[in-house]
C-alpha cells in the first residue's frame, strides 16, 4: 500500500504552481509541469519518508522533471514571456507595507535574475527551505546555494534601492 | 580581539538564522561595533522579505480548477480517495518561518546605540588593516602555494609567512584549506575552498603577537567554522596528496 500523499499534494499545489513557473516562465508549460510531478510523486510515493519535509520532496521531483522535459523537448526556446501572463495581485493582508508598485519592481528584479540564482531566491526566500534543504533539492551543495543567493539578494537590493 | 572577515555569504547566513550559535555570536559582536556590517544584514533580511512578498503575490498561486481537478483524479486513481476540496489550501503553510536571533535583535539595539565610537578614526583604522589583509588571502600566489604546499610546512611570501595547517574534503567532494599569514603587524587564520579556484570562505585576523603568544578566541571561530562547514577530521598526508593531484588544472 503507498503511502498515502494526496492531502499534502493538494495543499501544496499553489507552491508547486509558482515554483514551476520560476523554472519555466510560462503559465500553460507550468501547470504541465505540476501535473506530471504530481503523477510522478503518486507512483513514486514510497520513495518519501513520512516526517521529513514533503515541500522539499516534490520540489525536488519538479525540478528533476523539467530536468528531464528540457532533455527531451529542447524547449529553451519556446518559452513564453511570463510577464505577458502575470499579473500582480497583492495581498493587502500578508504585507500591508508593500505597494504593488513595489512588488511590481521586485518581480522584476527578481525576472532579471540568472535562472540559477532565481531557482535558489525562490526555494529559500520563497518556500522557506533551509540552505541544505535546497542543496538538496537542486543536487548541488551548501556552498554553491549560499554563494547564488547572497548574490541575488545584493542584487535584488540594488535594483530595488527605493523600495 | 579576535576581528571576523564576514562575507556576505556568513551575514547572508546570520539574517537568515542559518548560523551555529557561536558563529553567530561573533557575529552579534561586530555587527555591534560596526554600523556598515549591521547596515548589510538588515539588506539581507529585507531582499527576503521583499521577495517572498513578490512570490507569495504572484498570479501563480491560483490553482485553475482545471489543473485542481485533473490532479484530484490522478490521486483518486492512485489512493482511491478523493482529496480534493476538503483540504484548506493555507493549512500547510511555511512550516518554517524565519527563525529569528534574539543575539541578532540585541546586536542592532547596541548597534545603534554605538554609532558613534564605531565610526571613530581609530576603528576606521583598525578596519582598513583587517581589509588590506584579507585581500592578501586571495593573493595568486598564496592561491598558487594552496595547491601544492602540503599542510604543516611554512613558507616565506612577500606580504608573510605563510602556512597550511590542514585540509579537508567535504561531504559534496570540495576540498578545503585552513591556513595561516603572518605578517609584521597581523596574523590571519582562514579557510579557503576551491571550486575553479581557490576562494577565501571564512577568515580571522588579529594583530600580531609576541613570540609568546597564546591562540585567542579566533581558535575557537575557526574550529566552529569548520564544525559548520562539516569538515569532519583533516586529511592524511596521503589523502591530502591525492586530493591536490586531483585538483591540479
Amino acid at each position: 500500500m503507498p503511502t498515502p500523499i494526496g492531502r499534502e499534494l493538494v495543499a501544496l499545489l499553489p507552491r508547486l504552481r509558482r515554483f514551476a513557473l520560476v523554472l519555466c516562465r510560462s503559465q500553460p508549460l507550468a501547470d504541465d509541469l505540476v501535473q506530471g510531478a504530481c503523477e510522478r510523486a503518486l507512483v513514486n510515493a514510497n520513495s518519501w519518508t513520512p516526517g521529513t519535509r514533503f515541500d522539499a520532496w516534490m520540489f525536488r521531483i519538479i525540478r528533476n522533471h523539467w530536468i528531464d522535459h528540457l532533455r527531451r523537448m529542447k524547449t529553451e526556446g519556446i518559452m513564453e514571456d511570463v510577464a505577458l501572463q502575470t499579473q500582480l495581485i497583492g495581498d493587502p493582508g500578508e504585507e500591508p507595507i508593500l505597494s504593488r508598485l513595489v512588488l511590481a519592481e521586485v518581480q522584476q528584479a527578481i525576472d532579471s535574475l540568472p535562472q540559477e540564482q532565481k531557482e535558489v531566491l525562490a526555494l529559500v526566500c520563497g518556500e522557506d527551505l533551509t540552505y541544505r534543504e535546497a542543496a538538496e533539492v537542486l543536487n548541488i551543495p551548501v556552498g554553491t546555494v549560499m554563494s547564488r543567493l547572497a548574490r541575488a539578494r545584493k542584487r535584488l537590493v540594488e535594483l530595488t534601492a527605493a523600495a | 580581539m579576535a576581528e571576523l572577515h564576514l562575507t556576505d555569504e556568513i551575514l547572508m547566513a546570520f539574517a537568515d538564522g542559518e548560523l551555529d550559535e557561536s558563529v553567530a555570536a561573533a557575529v552579534a559582536q561586530v555587527m555591534a561595533q560596526d554600523p556598515s556590517v549591521a547596515r548589510r544584514i538588515v539588506d539581507f533580511q529585507q531582499s527576503r522579505r521583499l521577495s517572498r512578498s513578490a512570490f507569495e503575490s504572484s498570479l501563480s498561486s491560483k490553482v485553475p480548477i482545471e489543473l485542481q481537478a485533473a490532479i484530484s483524479a490522478r490521486i483518486e486513481a492512485h489512493e482511491g480517495v478523493n482529496s480534493a476540496g476538503k483540504v484548506d489550501l493555507h493549512e500547510v503553510r511555511r512550516t518554517r518561518l524565519i527563525r529569528s536571533f534574539p543575539l541578532m535583535r540585541m546586536a542592532l539595539a547596541a548597534c545603534l546605540a554605538g554609532i558613534a565610537v564605531a565610526t571613530g578614526y581609530f576603528f576606521g583604522r583598525q578596519v582598513d588593516r583587517e581589509a588590506s589583509q584579507i585581500a592578501q588571502l586571495e593573493d595568486p600566489l598564496i592561491r598558487r602555494e594552496l595547491s601544492r604546499l602540503e599542510s604543516g610546512r611554512d613558507l616565506e611570501l612577500p606580504m608573510g609567512r605563510f602556512r597550511v595547517i590542514s585540509s579537508y574534503q567535504l561531504a559534496n567532494g570540495a576540498l578545503c584549506r585552513e591556513f595561516e599569514l603572518k605578517s609584521a603587524s597581523r596574523s590571519a587564520g582562514a579557510v579557503a575552498c576551491r571550486a575553479n579556484e581557490w576562494n577565501v570562505t571564512f577568515a580571522v585576523s588579529n594583530p600580531a603577537k609576541s613570540a609568546d603568544y597564546t591562540p585567542s578566541s579566533g581558535g575557537d571561530l575557526m574550529d566552529s567554522y569548520l564544525q559548520n562547514l562539516g569538515a569532519g577530521q583533516p586529511l592524511e598526508e596521503k589523502a591530502e596528496a591525492r586530493a591536490l593531484a586531483e585538483f591540479m588544472p
